[in-house]
């Protein structure tokens, strides 16, 4: 059975995952405002991190695909041709689009995802993207890079487009691994630039403080730019 | 609805050339982000800008960035459920802050700023912003829905001296932690 195709109460399944984030969960969370702390990556972290773990409970070496919206191929072509085809090997692509369980819905819609991309050139820069991995402060950083993503959110439109739906789409996954690939960048060239003030505040609804986001190592996952294979001596 | 917005005249900052400012920036305070998604396109000296006035950098496109909300779509709630909490908080409330707290959004200027000063003869301009609401197709949104472009304030900071640090980064007194090992 695929994780798609889990029941909406189970709890290993792709629509609990999908919902804790926008509907009926509503447990992300997101922006700078004053007086609140910046948890928009450590939320997230969490959030993928657990979710790689649902799908690990189905393939054991699954593992989430990131998409470099920076890339030359995306500002020629825009969506990944993994998650822009409607079918894949003679069946329905299910990167394509995915349910939205009726606890979502209002008025039965959107039942399920779809998206309505703007110009692949309109999608953020390689240079944008140094410039905001350049600056030290983790709140100048955070509240950069939690832009860009949101224009990212908003330029692939539909369902992916407003928070209540977007985690639905398989996309969401592939975007928010880049965001958190990009946080990893960062932590690697200002390792001493994270504030202290709000390390122990939890990230509800997932049993981690923001502290034991912050090292990717302990989580049993990194960022690798290339990976090269060849057999041993057993092949 | 108000998906545009022109602000009053604001003064040109004067520095010493000795110290002319290293970062300029605008910050836009108590930003409504309850409602639609939306792209807010920034423009210098065009209060003539408008939804169709292309995004083209220099003295006379004045277009000086964007910054973007990611909206929650209005209220899905029950009555009150998107009421942001007014007054102080109980010191044993554990509870995350309400997630439809007016943010406050960054959007740095510093080349955009020090071209207008050069190029212009006023020593006031002003600040235009265009909301351009993204392409969300025939969603059912919540009731409450907010007009987009909604905030309290805008500012111009420069800052004269590096390392540059916004204003809440000072705030928020960023102490060093334990490298990741």
């Amino acid at each position: 059975m695929q994780i798609s195709d889990k029941a909406v109460i189970d709890n290993r399944g792709y629509q609990y995952s999908a919902g804790l984030h926008g509907l009926p969960g509503q447990y992300c969370r997101h922006g700078n405002p004053p007086g609140s702390d910046p948890l928009f990556l450590p939320w997230h972290r969490a959030y993928l991190y657990f979710f790689e773990l649902a799908l690990r409970d189905q393939v054991a070496n699954a593992a989430l695909a990131w998409w470099d919206w920076t890339s030359p191929a995306s500002h020629a072509a825009g969506i990944p041709v993994a998650y822009a085809e409607a079918q894949a090997e003679g069946a329905p692509n299910p990167l394509f689009k995915a349910k939205v369980q009726p606890a979502a819905q209002q008025n039965g819609q959107p039942q399920e995802t779809f998206r309505q991309p703007g110009d692949p050139n309109a999608l953020p820069s390689a240079e944008q993207i140094r410039q905001i991995v350049s600056l030290r402060s983790f709140s100048d950083f955070t509240a950069q890079l939690e832009d860009v993503h949101n224009s990212v959110h908003g330029w692939t439109g539909g369902t992916m487009g407003i928070i209540p739906w977007a985690a639905y789409d398989p996309l969401f996954w592939a975007h928010h691994a880049n965001i958190d690939r990009l946080w990893r960048i960062w932590q690697l060239r200002h390792p001493q630039n994270f504030p202290a003030a709000f390390l122990n505040r939890a990230l509800p609804p997932f049993p981690l403080t923001v502290a034991q986001t912050l090292n990717m190592k302990t989580l049993g996952y990194d960022y690798a730019s290339t990976k090269v294979t060849v057999p041993g001596t057993r092949a | 609805m108000p998906e545009r917005y022109v602000s009053p005249l604001l003064a040109l900052p004067s520095h010493d050339p000795a110290a002319d400012f290293v970062r300029a920036e605008l910050k836009f305070y108590g930003v409504d982000h309850s409602g639609l998604s939306y792209e807010a396109r920034v423009f210098l000296n065009r209060p003539d800008a408008s939804a169709d006035t292309p995004q083209e950098e220099g003295v006379d496109g004045g277009y000086a960035g964007s910054f973007h909300i990611f909206g929650h779509g209005g209220c899905f709630g029950d009555v009150g459920h998107c009421d942001v909490p007014s007054g102080p908080r109980h010191p044993y409330d554990l509870r995350l802050s309400h997630p439809l707290i007016p943010d406050t959004k960054t959007l740095v200027i510093t080349d955009p700023l020090r071209r207008l000063r050069a190029h212009s003869a006023e020593s006031n301009f002003t600040i235009t912003v265009v909301a351009h609401v993204y392409d969300l197709g025939e969603l059912p949104l919540g009731r409450d829905q907010t007009e987009p472009l909604l905030f309290d304030s805008v500012s111009l900071l420069t800052y004269e001296s590096p390392p540059p640090l916004s204003a809440t980064s000072v705030a928020e007194a960023e102490q060093p932690t334990p490298a990741p090992t």
